[in-house]
């Protein structure tokens, strides 16, 4: 078996790796050695690797693990192609029975339901959720690291050139640095409901969060995004309205002291990862708790 | 210039999900079937881009549109022509269903590739599945240069090039160019997909709609479908409910909102 990995997610690669009980090389893919990021010369090289390294027992099975990062998630598959592999995507647990038959775990459907996949091939190329796994494990021993250069007979033409980078969007709200965060998720319903959370931050003294499709929508501005393409925080309240919990979004905040979740549906994801949860509309409860917030507030 | 668009038909992330009997998917006996969100977006960057050249005095691109799945995609697929697809391609062959990203990428890479277009869309993550997957299969297989979680695009068609912005983790964007023929995946929030209009679904009826099967892609049939598919579910169950966590349920809101507050000063969080 094999882990390529290096950055973010390095250490949830390798405990997926260890949860296989196999034997692990870990890949370093650094800029130093293999040049600029694209995604045809990093699944490249890595294929180079892989199927140069490949003395092993022809029936073992072979379990390329990589990050869910932006950037292995977007070459991830491509690399999969190459080597005529399986490729399951974002896997948060890994296990190989005493037939040596390897199953993952994913979330589908938004996160609603979880699938256990098992690959029908020798050779599977699979993403690591960041954030599962548990994060790090220091007593390891370190693994044997390889680093990956880049292959000689790669073409020189670039399929994509880097003209630069820039920020996402306007900063202005303290979210990364704020004690308590009431965030409006899609199930506030629309521009002119997203009043009911911004009263209840007032109530509480909290900065306002939102998911992504609150601003895809363009309900509230960018800045207010939590999850991996948004803030990530931490605060010691963090109160989720009509927020589903996907992964995306739990990555952004799952971290925080107390959460709170109220969501209509009693199987909403978020409810796995709140400490406290009330099944309920929204629209009856929030404006409620702004109510006595206030009054506690003034009494 | 031709334009071509793939979108898959999920249920509405509104929809009750129920686990079917066999404990391997979802009931999908009684549900609401929609265009996947982001393929949404797909679309209508191609709309726009087909009326920003027609702006500039060029020629307005074709736009395709693509969806592998059984007989009701055909519903997704008017709608993409409602909304200002010109054609629409139906991957209807029951040779070609029950696969998985890589089943599904290898068959409409084909389907684009006969169609020759020169730019393919399609949205980063599926709702349902959500491998996020087939984009960088059919780039792989066609040979195109390819950018996910794309944010914004400019073509110039002169030169024959794209600059596109390619989102990154926590608030930080990328700026690419990217040379024709070239396949985007395209992010959420890039744009605020249009509704169709009356009009445009009374033309809907009339506009092409053809269906492609294995033998008319030439596709090989171990490598489609569900006998492609790189991996099998085993089984599918609900996330646990509540991990530890006190559950408020059933109660008045005022019951709700007045033990949720109790909770909290104990926690010391008021
Ligand atoms: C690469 C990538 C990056 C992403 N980055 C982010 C990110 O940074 N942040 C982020 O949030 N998402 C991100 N997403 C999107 C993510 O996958 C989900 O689509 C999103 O988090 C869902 O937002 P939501 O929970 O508000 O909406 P939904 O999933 O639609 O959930 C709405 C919820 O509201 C509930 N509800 C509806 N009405 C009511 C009511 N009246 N009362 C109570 N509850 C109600 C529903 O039961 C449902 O659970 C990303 C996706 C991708 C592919
Ligand atoms: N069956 C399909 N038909 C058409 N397009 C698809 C299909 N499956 C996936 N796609 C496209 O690929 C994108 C990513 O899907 P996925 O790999 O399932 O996350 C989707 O947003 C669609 O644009």
């Amino acid at each position: 078996m094999e882990g390529a990995g290096g950055g973010p997610g390095t250490q949830e690669v390798r405990a997926c790796g260890r949860a296989l009980g196999g034997n692990c090389r870990v890949a370093l893919l650094d800029e130093e050695h293999l040049g600029p990021y694209a995604p045809g010369l990093y699944a490249e090289a890595l294929r180079a690797l892989i199927t140069d390294g490949d003395g092993e027992d022809p029936a073992a099975p072979l379990v390329v693990l990589l990050p869910h990062t932006y950037q292995s998630a977007e070459y991830a598959p491509r690399l999969a192609v190459r080597l005529d592999a399986a490729y399951i995507a974002s896997v948060s647990a890994a296990t190989i029975d005493d037939a040596g038959r390897v199953r993952f775990r994913r979330s589908i459907l938004q996160a609603r339901l979880r699938a256990e996949v098992r690959p029908r091939k020798r050779t599977v190329v699979a993403t690591v959720q960041i954030g599962a796994f548990g994060g790090t494990d220091p007593a390891a021993s370190p693994d044997a690291v390889v680093k990956v250069g880049r292959p000689a007979d790669i073409e020189e033409h670039e399929e994509r050139e880097v003209l630069g980078r820039e920020a996402a969007g306007g900063g202005g709200v303290d979210l990364a640095g704020a004690e308590r965060i009431v965030t409006a998720g899609r199930g506030v319903g629309g521009s002119d409901e997203v009043s009911v959370a911004a009263e209840l931050a007032v109530a509480l003294d909290a900065e306002l969060g939102a998911s992504r499709p609150v601003v895809d929508n363009g309900w509230l501005p960018r800045e207010h995004q939590v999850g991996s393409s948004g803030h990530i925080v931490a605060p010691n309240l963090y109160l989720a309205l009509g927020v589903s919990g996907s992964i995306q979004h739990l990555m952004g905040m799952s971290g925080s002291r107390i959460i709170v979740a109220i969501n209509k549906d009693p199987e909403a994801p978020i409810f796995s990862v709140a400490h406290y949860g009330i099944v309920a509309d929204l629209h009856e409860v929030a404006p409620v708790l702004t109510r006595l917030l206030e009054a506690r507030r003034s009494s | 210039m031709r334009i071509g668009v793939c979108i898959k038909q999920v249920p509405d992330t509104d929809s009750q999900l129920r686990i079917a009997d066999s404990g391997r998917g979802i009931d999908d006996s009684d549900l609401n079937w929609v265009i996947s969100s982001c393929d949404l977006c797909a679309l209508e960057e191609a709309l726009l881009l087909a009326e920003a050249e027609l702006a500039r005095g060029e020629e307005r691109p074709e736009l395709v549109v693509f969806s592998l799945g059984p007989a009701r995609v055909e519903e997704a697929l008017r709608k993409a022509l409602a909304l200002g697809a010109d054609r629409a391609v139906h991957l209807a062959d029951e040779a070609l269903q029950g696969g998985d990203a890589l089943a599904d990428g290898r068959a409409l890479a084909a389907a684009v590739a006969k169609e020759h277009c020169d730019l393919v869309l399609t949205g980063a993550q599926s709702d349902d599945i959500g491998q996020a997957a087939t984009p960088a299969v059919i780039a792989e297989i066609l040979g195109f240069p390819y950018a996910w979680l794309v944010m914004a695009v400019e073509l110039d068609s002169g030169k024959r090039s794209l600059r596109v912005v390619r989102e990154l983790e926590a608030g930080m964007n990328e700026v690419l160019r990217l040379d024709l023929p070239a396949l985007l995946a395209i992010q959420s929030g890039i744009n605020k997909p249009r509704f169709a209009s009356l009009r445009g679904t009374l033309q809907a009826r009339k506009k092409p709609l053809r269906h492609e099967d294995r033998r008319g892609l030439e596709v090989d049939a171990a490598r489609v479908g569900a006998a492609g598919a790189g991996f099998e579910t085993e089984s599918v169950t609900l996330p646990p409910a509540g991990a530890g966590g006190v559950m408020i349920e059933g109660v008045s809101a005022e019951t709700a909102a007045e033990e949720l507050i109790a909770h909290l000063e104990r926690e010391a969080v008021l």
